[in-house]
C-alpha cells in the first residue's frame, strides 16, 4: 500500500440483477503506476471496472479516488473527477467523425497535468491523424481501440481504466498499443489494466491483482508473480502445456 | 383534365401538409433517437399544443405579432410539460424493456385525453380568424391561403435550424453521441439526465409548434392525438428512425402524395399513406435514410428461460377451467356476456403473444386479423347465407391466408419497422372497411350476424366461446412447446445460430405469423356472432393497442401472461367504465403504476415472487 | 462437379475472390484442409479472414472461385445447405439460444439434423434428449445441462457451441476466433479438447485466431492473409521466420508470445 494511492478500492461487492458478481475486491493504484487485473473471463474484471466508473452500482465496499469517496456516485460525476474509462467493446460513436468523437470526451484541463489536445493525441496515435474526418464506424478494430483511448484522454484523466485493450488485435497493433500506454504512464497517469494477454500484461504492469470468481485472490508485483510458479499454476494455469 | 393552376395548388397544399407533418415528426424522431422510447404520447403533446395555443392566442391581440408570440409561448409551455413528463415518468422507465416504455406513454395518452376534455370540454375549438389569417394569395388563377405559405416557409427554416444545432454545437454532438450509446457518454463525464430532459423538451416544443400551426386551418379537437401520432410514426419510420433528414424527406414524400392522391384516387386516400409506407419498408427495411439498429434490438428484449408450467399452475388452471365451465349455472346473462368477451379477449391476446413473445415480432396492428375474421364471418352470413360453423371456419381461414401472403413482407423486417408495417396493414384494412361502403356498410357496419339457434342464448354461446377460446389458447401453447415453437424462439434468440444449424427461420416465422393471425381471426369471428354485428372499429388502432396492453400487462416472457393479462385488462376496463366518467384517466394511471411497479407484467411478477420463496 | 476419390481433402478452396464496393476483400485464395488436420488462418484485422469464413459457411457468395467439400462443389450454396453437408461453425461472439437450457440448445441442432423441425404437438424437450447428453459429455457440460444458456460463463458457452457444432456429425469445423475473450488457461483447455475431438472423429478444423500461443501451439499448418491475399503458408517455424509475416502481422513478438 502506498501512501500516495490515487485510487483505493476496498471490499467491493456488486450484483447484476440478483446474481452477485463481485465478492470483495480490494486494491490501490498510484499516479504513474500500472496495476493489472488478471483472471478468467467472467471472473469479474469488467464488472470491477464498471463498478469503479459507476455504470454498475456497488452493493458494498468503498471506493475513494483523488481524496473523494466515489462509492455509488453517478458515472458523469466520477468521470469529471478525472477517472477515465475505456470499455472492452471500445464503444466509439460510429456515426461521428474521429474529431467529433474526441470532442465528446473533452473536459476542462486539470491542474498539474499537461492538457491533452487533439494535436497531441494525433501525435501519440498517428493512425488517427489521417482519419480525423472519417466516421469512427468505418475504422478497423485497432484504430477504434486507439480512438477509444484518445477520446478518454481528452477528459484529462488522472487515472484510466483500460478493459482488455489488446483483445482481438493483431500482434503488431498490440505492440503499438503497449508503446502508447507506456507513454501515458510516463506522463504520470495511473492505469488499471484488465488483461488476458499475459505477455502484454508483463510488459506493462508494475503490480498485479488476480481476480477469481469475483474476489481478489492474489496481489503483488508482476516480478513476484513471474517467480511464483505455484500462484501462476493455480490462478492462471500458465505453463501447464496441453 | 387538371389545369396548371390546380397542379400548383396541389403542390402548395402538399408542401403545407408536409411542413405540418415535419414539425411533429422531427420532435418524435429526435426523442426516439436519444431516448429509444417509442413515444405514443407525442400526439398528445401536439394536441396539448393546439389547445394551449388556442387559449393563449385567443387572449392576445389578433395580429401576426400576437400569433407569433402565442406560438412561441406555447412552445415554451410544451417544452416545460415535456421536461416534466421526462423527469416524472420516462426517466424511471429507461431501464425497462422498450415495450414497457411504450405502454407507459400509452398510459399518458389515455390520461391526457381526460385531462384535456376536463380542462377545455368536448367541443372542437376553432381559432377566431382575423383578416390577415383569412387572406388568400392569387396564384395562376387559383386562391391559396396566405397563412399556409408562411407554414411552407417555416419548413426549411426549422429544418436548417435543427440541422445546425445537431452538427455545429457541442450539445448537438452530445445528442448524436447519446443516440448511439448513452452509457458511454455518461462515462465520459456528460450528465445524460440533463441531455435527455433537454432533448425531450425540444421534441415537445416541436410537437407544440405542430399543434399551434394546425389551428388556423382546422381546430383543436379530442381526436387529434391518435391521428397525429399515427401520421408522425409513419413519417419517422419511412424516413428512418432517429434520422432528421429522413423525417424531412418522408414528410415531403407523404405530404405531396396525399395532395396529389386526392386528385387521382379520392376513394383510397386513407389507405394511400400506408401503402406508401409498406412499399418503402419492403424496398428499404430501415426506412429512406435510417441505419440498421446498432447495439441491442429496438423492440422486445425477452430472453428469460422458458420452462414448462409447474404442476401447481396446471392444477390451478384445471380448477379455473372447471369453474369457468360451471359459471353459466351460477351467473346471470350480463355476467355471462362479460365472460364471453373475456374469453374472446384471452384468445386474441394469446394469438398476439404467440408472435410477439416467442416469435419476437411485435405487432401494432393485430386488430387487422381480428377484424378480417369478424368480416369473414359476416360475409359468410350475408353473402353466402352460410350456417354458423362455416362462418366460424372461414374466420381463421381468411385471416390466416391473408396473413400468409402479407407476412412474406413482414418477416423480412424486424423491431419497430416490423411493428409499423403491421400497423400500416391494419390501417389499410380499416380504410377498406370504412370506405368500401357497398360491401362493408362503412361506418354503419354489418348487422344481423346471429349465431345458430343451438347456441343463441347467453349460456350456449358462452360454452361455445369457452370451448373454442380455450382450445385455441391451449393449442397455441402446445405448438410453442413443440419443435416448431422452439425453432421460432430460437430464431428470435439468435438468428445467426439458428441458421448456422440449418433451421428454416424465415419459413417458420411466416407460418407462425399466419397461425397467429388465424387464431386472432377465430377470436374475431366469435366476437362477430357474440355481438351480432361487425364494425370498422374492430380494426382500429385502439383495438390493436388493447391487445398489446393485455399481453404486456400479463407479461411477455411467460406463457400464462397473455391469459392473465386479458382477464385483468377486460376486468379492469369494465370496472372503471362503470365506476367513473374519468375512466381513461384512471386506466392510464393504473397502467403507469403497473409499469413502474411490475415491469415483468402480472405473470412475470408472480413468477418472481414464486422463485424468491423457493431456494434456487 | 466432382473431384472425389478417397484422398480428396475435406475442404478445398480454389481461386476464391470477393470484392466489396470495388475493394478486394479476398483475392485468389486457394488452400485445402485434410481429415483430422487443424489449419489456422491468421492475419491483420481486415485482412479478409471473416469474409473467407463467411464464404465457406455460405453467408456470402464469392465473386469468383470454388469451394469443394469432400470433392463436391458447394460454391454459393446457402448456409443451411452447407450445414446439411456436414460443416459445423462456432462464432467469434458466441451465439446460442439464451431462453433455452444447455440441453435444449443441443436438442435444437439434433432436431434440425434429423429433420424434425415441422412438428407441432409433442414437446420439443422429448426429442433426442439422450443424444444431446451424449454430445454434452465429451465437452464436459453434462452437469450444466439444465441451466439456461443465457446465464453461462463465457468459457462454458464456447464449450456449448462446440457441442452444438458436433450435432450433425460434421466433417469440417469452422471456428472464428475460438479463444477470443478467454483466459490463457481456458484457451489451452478448449483447443486441447478441439484437437482431441478432431482426431477422434476425423474432423478437419479451420480456425482464425489472434493468440499466437494458441496458433503455434495447436495448428498443424498456418495460412497468413494480408489485404485479401495469401502471403504465406507453412508450419509454425516457417511462419515465424517469414520476414513478410513479421512486418505486416507478428511484429517483434514481445507482447504476443510470438517467440
Amino acid at each position: 500500500m502506498t501512501a500516495a494511492a490515487l485510487l483505493t478500492v476496498a471490499d467491493l461487492a456488486s450484483f447484476y440483477g440478483r446474481a452477485q458478481i463481485l465478492h470483495g475486491i480490494g486494491f490501490t493504484c498510484a499516479a504513474g503506476e500500472v496495476v493489472v487485473l488478471l483472471g478468467r473471463n467472467g471472473a469479474g474484471k469488467s464488472t470491477t471496472m464498471k463498478s469503479l466508473i459507476g455504470l454498475v452500482r456497488p452493493a458494498q465496499g468503498r471506493v475513494t479516488f483523488a481524496g473523494a469517496d466515489i462509492t455509488g456516485a453517478e458515472p458523469h460525476r466520477i468521470a469529471r473527477l478525472g477517472l477515465g474509462y475505456v470499455p472492452e467493446e471500445r464503444r466509439v460513436f460510429a456515426g461521428l467523425t474521429v474529431a467529433e468523437n474526441l470532442d465528446i470526451g473533452r473536459q476542462a484541463p486539470r491542474p498539474g497535468l499537461a492538457p491533452w489536445t487533439p494535436a497531441r493525441l494525433y501525435a501519440l496515435f498517428p493512425n488517427l491523424a489521417a482519419a480525423r474526418d472519417r466516421a469512427a464506424g468505418q475504422m478497423s478494430g485497432g484504430e477504434q481501440q486507439m480512438l477509444a483511448i484518445a477520446r478518454t484522454l481528452m477528459g484529462n484523466p488522472r487515472l484510466v481504466l483500460l478493459d482488455e485493450p489488446s483483445e482481438g488485435l493483431s500482434p503488431l497493433i498490440v505492440e503499438q498499443m503497449a508503446e502508447a500506454i507506456l507513454a501515458l504512464k510516463a506522463e504520470g497517469v495511473g492505469i488499471v489494466l484488465a488483461e488476458q494477454n499475459l505477455h502484454f500484461a508483463e510488459r506493462l504492469g508494475d503490480r498485479a491483482v488476480v481476480i477469481e470468481k469475483g474476489a481478489a485472490v492474489w496481489a503483488g508485483s508482476l516480478a513476484a508473480l513471474a517467480a511464483d510458479d505455484a500462484a501462476r499454476q493455480r490462478f492462471l494455469a500458465v505453463g501447464v502445456e496441453t | 383534365m387538371v389545369g396548371g393552376g390546380q397542379l400548383l395548388l396541389s403542390l402548395l397544399t402538399g408542401l403545407a401538409d408536409a411542413a405540418g407533418l415535419f414539425f411533429v415528426a422531427s420532435g418524435l424522431t429526435v426523442i426516439f433517437g436519444v431516448t429509444r422510447v417509442v413515444n405514443f404520447a407525442h400526439g398528445s403533446l401536439t394536441m396539448l399544443g393546439a389547445y394551449c395555443g388556442w387559449s393563449l392566442i385567443s387572449r392576445l391581440p389578433p395580429t401576426p405579432l400576437g400569433f407569433a408570440l402565442g406560438t412561441l409561448a406555447t412552445m415554451v409551455l410544451l417544452a416545460v410539460i415535456g421536461a416534466g413528463l421526462e423527469i416524472g415518468l420516462l426517466r424511471r422507465v429507461y431501464r425497462a424493456p422498450e415495450l414497457f416504455q411504450l405502454l407507459a406513454t400509452f398510459g399518458v395518452v389515455l390520461m391526457t385525453q381526460d385531462i384535456v376534455q376536463w380542462l377545455w370540454g368536448v367541443e372542437d375549438l376553432a381559432l377566431r380568424r382575423p383578416p390577415w389569417l383569412r387572406a388568400f394569395v392569387r396564384l395562376g388563377g387559383a386562391r391559396f391561403p396566405r397563412f399556409d405559405l408562411i407554414v411552407i416557409a417555416l419548413f426549411p427554416l426549422v429544418f436548417l435550424l435543427l440541422w445546425l444545432v445537431f452538427t455545429r454545437t457541442r450539445w448537438g454532438r452530445l445528442v448524436r453521441a447519446a443516440t448511439e450509446d448513452r452509457e458511454m457518454v455518461a462515462a465520459l463525464g456528460v450528465d445524460q439526465r440533463l441531455l435527455f430532459t433537454s432533448v425531450f423538451a425540444l421534441g415537445a416544443a416541436l410537437a407544440g409548434l405542430g399543434g399551434v400551426l394546425m389551428l388556423p386551418d382546422a381546430s383543436a379537437n379530442l381526436g387529434m392525438d391518435l391521428t397525429t401520432v399515427t401520421d408522425a410514426f409513419v413519417v419517422v419510420v419511412v424516413g428512418g428512425l432517429g434520422s432528421l433528414p429522413g423525417a424531412a424527406a418522408a414528410s415531403l414524400l407523404i405530404g405531396l402524395l396525399q395532395a396529389f392522391g386526392i386528385m387521382l384516387v379520392p376513394r383510397a386516400t386513407l389507405a394511400l399513406v400506408f401503402v406508401v409506407m409498406a412499399v418503402v419498408l419492403v424496398l428499404r427495411p430501415n426506412g429512406l435514410l435510417g441505419r440498421p439498429p446498432g447495439r441491442g434490438g429496438v423492440l422486445g428484449e425477452v430472453r428469460a428461460l422458458v420452462r414448462p408450467a409447474p404442476h401447481v399452475l396446471r392444477w390451478l388452471g384445471l380448477a379455473a377451467l372447471i369453474l369457468a365451465a360451471l359459471a353459466p349455472l351460477l351467473l346471470g346473462p350480463y355476467a355471462l356476456a362479460v365472460g364471453t368477451e373475456m374469453l374472446i379477449a384471452m384468445l386474441f391476446a394469446a394469438s398476439l403473444h404467440f408472435m410477439m413473445g416467442p416469435g419476437g415480432m411485435v405487432s401494432f396492428g393485430h386488430a387487422a386479423w381480428f377484424g378480417i375474421g369478424a368480416y369473414a364471418s359476416a360475409f359468410a352470413v350475408h353473402l353466402l347465407a352460410a350456417p354458423m360453423p362455416v362462418g366460424l371456419l372461414l374466420a381463421p381461414l381468411a385471416a390466416g391466408l391473408i396473413a400468409a401472403l402479407f407476412g412474406a413482407f413482414v418477416v423480412r423486417l424486424s423491431g419497430v419497422y416490423l411493428a409499423m408495417l403491421t400497423l400500416a396493414f391494419a390501417q389499410i384494412t380499416w380504410a377498406i372497411a370504412f370506405q368500401w361502403v357497398d360491401l362493408t356498410g362503412g361506418d354503419n357496419g354489418i348487422l344481423g350476424v346471429w349465431p345458430a339457434r343451438l347456441v343463441a342464448g347467453p349460456r350456449g354461446f358462452y360454452w361455445l366461446a369457452l370451448t373454442l377460446a380455450v382450445a385455441g389458447t391451449l393449442g397455441l401453447r402446445a405448438v410453442l412447446a413443440a419443435p416448431f415453437g422452439y425453432t421460432l424462439r430460437g430464431g428470435r434468440d439468435s438468428r445467426v445460430r439458428a441458421e448456422a444449424i440449418g433451421l428454416p427461420v424465415t419459413a417458420i416465422q411466416l407460418t407462425a405469423f399466419a397461425l397467429s393471425a388465424a387464431a386472432a381471426g377465430l377470436a374475431g369471428g366469435l366476437y362477430a356472432y357474440a355481438k351480432g354485428s361487425v364494425f370498422p372499429t374492430y380494426i382500429s388502432l385502439g383495438h390493436s393497442v388493447d391487445a398489446l396492453l393485455m399481453v404486456l400487462l400479463g407479461g411477455v416472457a411467460t406463457m400464462s401472461g397473455p391469459i392473465l393479462g386479458a382477464l385483468a385488462y377486460t376486468g379492469l376496463y369494465d370496472v372503471l367504465l362503470s365506476a367513473t366518467s374519468l375512466w381513461r384517466l384512471a386506466l392510464g394511471a393504473a397502467i403507469i403504476v403497473l409499469v413502474l411497479a411490475a415491469p415483468e407484467g402480472i405473470a412475470g411478477g408472480a413468477l418472481k415472487l414464486w422463485q424468491r420463496r423457493r431456494p434456487a | 462437379m466432382t473431384r472425389g476419390g478417397p484422398e480428396a481433402p475435406v475442404l478445398a478452396v480454389a481461386g476464391l475472390a470477393k470484392a466489396f464496393g470495388g475493394v478486394a476483400a479476398v483475392a485468389e485464395v486457394s488452400f485445402a484442409v485434410a481429415r483430422g488436420e487443424m489449419l489456422a488462418l491468421i492475419g491483420p484485422n481486415g485482412a479478409g479472414k471473416s469474409t473467407c469464413f463467411n464464404i465457406l459457411s455460405g453467408q456470402i457468395r464469392p465473386d469468383r472461385g470454388a469451394v469443394y467439400l469432400n470433392g463436391e462443389s458447394v460454391t454459393g450454396l446457402s448456409s443451411r445447405a452447407i450445414w446439411r453437408r456436414g460443416v459445423g461453425r462456432t462464432f467469434q461472439i458466441t451465439a446460442t439460444f439464451a431462453s433455452m437450457t444447455v440441453r435444449e440448445n443441443v436438442q435444437m441442432a439434433l432436431i434440425s439434423h434429423h429433420r424434425r423441425v415441422w412438428r407441432f404437438l409433442r414437446p420439443a424437450r422429448h426429442y433426442f434428449a439422450a443424444e444431446a447428453d451424449a454430445l454434452l459429455a465429451p465437452v464436459g457440460m453434462q452437469d450444466q445441462a439444465e441451466r439456461a444458456a443465457g446465464e453461462l460463463a463465457y468459457g462454458d458457452l464456447k464449450r456449448l457451441e462446440l457441442a452444438i457444432a458436433l450435432a450433425n456429425a460434421p466433417r469440417l469445423l469452422l471456428m472464428d476466433e475460438p479463444t477470443a475473450g478467454m483466459a490463457p488457461a481456458e484457451r489451452g483447455g478448449l483447443m486441447a479438447l478441439t484437437r482431441r475431438l478432431a482426431s477422434e472423429r476425423a474432423i478437419a478444423v479451420l480456425f482464425t485466431e489472434h493468440d499466437m500461443d494458441v496458433v503455434f501451439g495447436v495448428a498443424d499448418r498456418i495460412l497468413v492473409l494480408d489485404r485479401g491475399r495469401l502471403i504465406a503458408a507453412g508450419s509454425g517455424a516457417e511462419i515465424r521466420a517469414n520476414p513478410e509475416v513479421r512486418a505486416v502481422y507478428l511484429g517483434s513478438g514481445a507482447t504476443s508470445g510470438g517467440h
